[in-house]
């Protein structure tokens, strides 16, 4: 491992680390009271977001689901002002208008999130046809969760993007489930990215608690898709570790299958890699410290901020005004 | 080749065939003179999926079908006079005017809607699938569409349930697109679906698929009758694809008789082609192709045939005369049937 | 009469034309398992997993399957789980179930009925939070209830389930937990009538859903002030019972109109165009319309209140009707 590497991926680790600290406060400031709204945590899929993410260019476009705090961290936001939307304040990215299913953050590509399962599909298409008329080489990438692949929308997109060849990564997170109901119990495909094929769009699956497996698929495709290629589908297999919204008791999953997961938490896996590769404890320590902190940081500053005035509910209703 | 059949009951299935070729060359002819019915798309060059895949059915079992339906139903056995009234938009129409050509339906025929958009009947066959078989009619839900309807979302999520559920429905994909403006040959099966065979949109489900060519009748009536042996025995879905050529004279809105009326004698006496579209009487036309078939297996003679088409087209002629002659709707029906 | 909540209301009201009605289906999204609400809860266990139904999250088709189903002589329940995805069915909604019985001339019924969950409440941003059941309104063929308390949410839904027509069924969340008596036996609300819930002489409000509560908490605090506020639940959105809201004009002859979903263009300005057709003479004062603020829903926990019509809205727009004068012309 050469110098740039271990940088690389202590960075790797440090993003990892700063969104499970950001979910944790979340989760912590949800049971206190503190935030409130209908929020979906993504502890234990840190590699898909960070392997995906870092394998993009700063200019490549992002877009979102329910459960995509992390994707918005990975690509480079703010947690504060992430923070202050969930919290609904005025300093946050929407002004807290969206909360936490609408994230928008313009200035690190993070175009859009959806409450609506699969909502974001077809607009990915619509920045990836910008994208390649634009001609910078940008990409677009959308992330979605294993529920979204029955929904028509989904289909349909599969469709024109193979068909025209755009620039655009479909990043299927499949944790197993849909709400409370397994993947099995919805569909007879037992492999999502199956669906990529029919549409003969290059396809992948590959263990997305495996933040390199992720990266590589990614940079991949990415490549692909800057080069003229067209898109590409990746199929993460992943697992949520907490409830599919804050509150959830969770009845549907098996103890035994939640702590088997466990074992493979993405985080703690990537520190064994490192661990093999000489990298020291201490480096390992600082790098979550040092998430920490930020986050801790972006608490004070999101729980400080001013509300919204009421007024604000009127504006920016139309564009102009 | 023909289908394993009886000489009668080829010969019902070849009638059927007639009058809805028939019935389409009178309508067009008709809007021609002047009588506005609305636009329409016609079912020509289709006959020799829509006959014997309908002549199927059973009482049992339901029909759904899109903006070209007029030769399903026809298939099925519905009255020429009423559906040409319903066409109209006459109080004897099938619907007492009020679906014409883009949303008739015959309920005691099996057909509950049809639906112009496109797609859209798939999930409403799905359904009919789904009361049939928590029902246990033991019938099976017939599901009529273009090549279009595969670009539509719903599709998948039809395809998945049925799939999931084990739903009798027999998806009959009817792929005319071939020959269409705007299609790149060899590359997709059609212009706008990304996939090099329209079977692989529903393979991923585990519905078993098969594509037969669309103007053959004999191969469309054993891939029918083996998927509609298998929905009614509870074994779930199947996809068929049948192949089609677009008839020149289909237009989107406004068909047009380019290749005239139909010449039986092209069958048989090849100097009766013309040379403009000689390919279509040639090798596309399901119709003539019918008819070769028949004669060369010496299931009827040149004169029975054109006696049949005689029949055909004096029935034709019949319904047009009551669909003209037919009193228009009350005004004050518009206002009935918005609530049960 | 036994006290429920407004959810157990449904609940019993489902579970109870389930046992009457072999041919009633629940579809939707995790319904097996309760819904994420729990108003199905139980009901799987007890009628099998074959009439409980969990779908994939697939509206579009599940609404058009429904419409299938319900041609050939089932009543399927379909639980969309907010009425916000309901944009992913409108096709099948609109297109098909709507006007299936008249595009066939009478021979097809599509009696399906469509539970949808709705309100702006919790921080739930402008995703799962609007209120949209006036877009129905606008389409013949599709009935719309809107029950306010748990006796009308078991009352109307039995209604919904034995109707021949395509019923949107709307809840609201906010109401879930509300507690009230139901009265026991098949309780049968027909769909088409508005109810009295408050007597009163200076203005009626007519109102729909969780705003019914707000408007009787208005018409309690006016009467301090010496104003006496009829209150109607007009709870089914269509039919509309023009005749009820009239009869209470001619009293009042000042009506203001309450509804959560967004002012412009909801169930309020059609109440308010048929009032004035067919009762202009007799009002005192133009008619009052309150609703949300013309603006998608904010998750802001601030902004949300600010959102939702309040009873001080109500107040002050009963206040202005009864302050009215015509102005010199
Ligand atoms: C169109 C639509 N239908 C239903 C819902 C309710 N809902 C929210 S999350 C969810 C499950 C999504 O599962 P998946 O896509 O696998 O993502 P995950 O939650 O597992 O990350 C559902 C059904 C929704 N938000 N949007
Ligand atoms: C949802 C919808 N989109 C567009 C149309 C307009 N339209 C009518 S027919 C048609 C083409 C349909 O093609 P296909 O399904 O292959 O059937 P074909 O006409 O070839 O038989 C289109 C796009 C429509 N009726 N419905």
């Amino acid at each position: 491992m050469d110098e740039a590497e271990r940088k690389e991926f202590l960075s790797l680790l440090q993003l990892m680390w700063t969104i499970r600290a950001f979910e944790e406060k979340v989760s912590e400031l949800y049971a206190k009271g503190q935030v409130v709204g209908l929020l979906h945590l993504g502890i234990g899929q840190e590699g898909v977001a960070v392997g995906t993410c870092r394998a993009l260019r700063a200019d490549d476009y992002v877009f979102g689901g329910h459960r995509s705090h992390a994707h918005a961290i990975a690509k480079g936001a703010d947690p504060a002002r992430l923070l202050a939307e969930i919290a609904g304040r005025a300093a946050g990215y929407c002004r807290g208008k969206g909360g936490s299913m609408h994230l928008v953050a313009m200035d690190v590509g993070c175009v859009t999130a959806t409450g609506v399962v699969g909502g974001t599909i077809p607009l990915a298409l619509g920045a990836a046809l910008v994208c390649r008329e634009t001609g910078k080489g940008q990409i677009a990438t959308v992330f979605f969760g294993d529920g979204a692949g029955q929904v028509g929308p989904f289909h349909e997109s599969l469709n024109i993007a193979s068909l025209w060849k755009l620039p655009v990564i479909f990043v299927c997170e499949n944790n197993g489930y849909a709400e409370f109901t397994p993947l099995s119990a919805h569909t007879l495909v037992s492999r999502l990215a199956d669906h990529a094929g029919t549409y003969n769009m290059p396809n992948v699956t590959v263990d997305g608690n495996d933040i390199l497996a992720v990266r590589g698929a990614i940079q991949e495709a990415a490549e692909r898709a800057r080069s003229g290629g067209g898109p590409t589908f990746v199929e993460c297999l992943t697992y949520r570790l907490r409830g599919h919204y804050e509150g959830d008791p969770g009845k549907y999953r098996e103890l035994s299958e939640v702590s088997e997961w466990k074992d493979k938490d993405p985080v703690a896996r990537f520190v064994g890699v490192l661990k093999e590769k000489g990298v020291s404890a201490g480096e390992f320590a600082a790098a979550e410290q040092q998430a920490r902190e930020r986050v801790d940081e972006a608490v004070r500053f999101a729980l400080a901020a001013p509300w919204p005035s009421a007024e604000e509910v009127r504006q920016q209703v139309f564009a102009g005004d | 080749m023909l289908p394993k059949l009886p000489r009668e009951k080829l010969l019902d299935l070849y009638k059927t065939m007639l009058v809805m070729r028939r019935f389409e060359e009178a309508l067009i002819r008709v809007t021609k003179s002047g009588i506005s019915v609305g636009h329409f798309h016609v079912y020509i060059g289709q006959e020799c999926t829509g006959a014997p895949a309908l002549s199927l059915l059973g009482s049992r079992d339901t029909v759904f079908t899109t903006h070209r339906n007029h030769g399903h139903l026809l298939a099925r056995g519905a009255d020429p006079g009423k559906l040409m009234a319903e066409i109209f938009g006459k109080a004897t129409g099938y619907n007492k005017g009020k679906g014409g050509t883009l949303h008739t339906t015959a309920g005691e025929l099996g057909f509950l809607t049809t639906s112009a958009i496109v797609g859209g009947v798939i999930p409403l066959a799905t359904g009919a699938a789904f009361a049939a078989k928590e029902r246990k009619t033991r019938g099976a839900s017939m599901c009529l569409f273009g090549d279009g309807a595969l670009e539509e979302g719903v599709v998948h999520e039809s395809f998945n349930l049925a799939a999931l559920w084990s739903l009798p429905v027999v998806y009959l994909c009817e792929n005319n697109s071939f020959g269409a403006p705007g299609q790149k040959a060899g590359e997709y099966s059609s212009s706008t679906i990304a996939a090099r065979s329209l079977l692989s949109l529903a393979t991923p489900y585990g519905i078993p698929a098969v594509s037969v060519d669309g103007t053959d009748a004999g191969a469309v009536h054993q891939a029918v009758q083996k998927a509609l042996a298998r929905a009614r025995k509870g074994q779930g879905p199947v996809f068929i694809e049948a192949k089609t050529f677009r008839w020149p004279g289909s237009r989107p809105v406004w068909p047009e008789l380019l290749t005239g009326e139909t010449d039986l004698k092209r069958a048989w006496d090849l100097k009766a082609i013309p040379k403009q579209y000689a390919d279509w009487h040639r090798k596309k036309d399901g119709v003539l192709r019918f008819t070769r078939e028949l004669l060369k297996s010496r299931r009827a003679t040149p004169e029975e045939i054109l006696e049949m088409d005689r029949e055909a087209q004096a029935r034709n002629e019949q319904a047009v005369r009551f669909a003209l002659d037919s009193p228009e709707p009350k005004p004050e029906a518009a206002l009935e049937d918005v609530f049960a | 009469m036994a006290e429920q909540t407004y959810l157990e209301a449904i609940r019993s009201g489902l579970r109870e034309e389930m046992v009457r009605d072999r041919s009633i289906y629940v579809l939707g999204e995790d319904v097996a398992l309760g819904g994420p609400f729990g108003v199905t809860k139980g009901l799987a266990e007890e009628f099998g997993a074959s009439r409980v139904l969990n779908t994939p999250i697939s509206e579009g088709t599940v609404v058009g399957l429904a419409v299938g189903a319900s041609l050939l002589g089932l009543r399927p329940v379909v639980e969309v789980m907010f009425i916000d995805f309901i944009t992913l069915a409108m096709d099948q909604l609109v297109n098909h179930a709507a006007k299936l019985h008249y595009m066939s001339g009478g021979q097809l019924r599509v009696p399906m009925t469509l539970r949808v969950q709705e309100g702006a409440m919790g921080s739930c941003g402008a995703h799962h939070s609007q209120s949209l059941e006036a877009w129905f309104l606008h389409v013949p063929g599709l009935k719309v209830v809107v029950p306010s308390n748990p006796a009308d949410a078991k009352g109307l839904l039995k209604s919904a389930l034995r109707d021949e027509n395509p019923v949107v069924y709307v809840e609201h969340r906010g109401l879930y937990f509300s507690r009230g008596k139901v009265p026991e036996g098949d309780y049968v609300v027909p769909i088409g009538r508005a109810a009295l819930v408050r007597a009163g002489k200076d203005v009626t409000v007519a109102a729909f859903g969780k705003m019914v509560g707000v408007a009787e908490q208005a018409a309690r605090q006016l009467e301090g002030e010496g104003t006496s506020v009829e209150v109607l639940d007009a709870r089914t959105m269509c039919p509309l019972d023009l005749e009820t809201i009239v009869a209470s004009v001619r009293k009042t002859r000042r009506l203001v109109v309450a509804h959560e979903a967004v002012e412009t263009g909801g169930a309020g300005a059609e109440i308010a165009a048929q009032v004035q057709q067919e009762a202009f003479h007799i009002l005192d004062s133009p008619v009052g319309r309150v609703g949300a603020v013309f603006a998608p829903v904010p998750a802001s926990p601030v902004l949300e209140k600010e959102f939702v019509p309040s009873k001080e809205q109500i107040m002050k727009a009963v206040r202005q009707a009864v302050k009215w004068v015509r102005p010199a012309t």
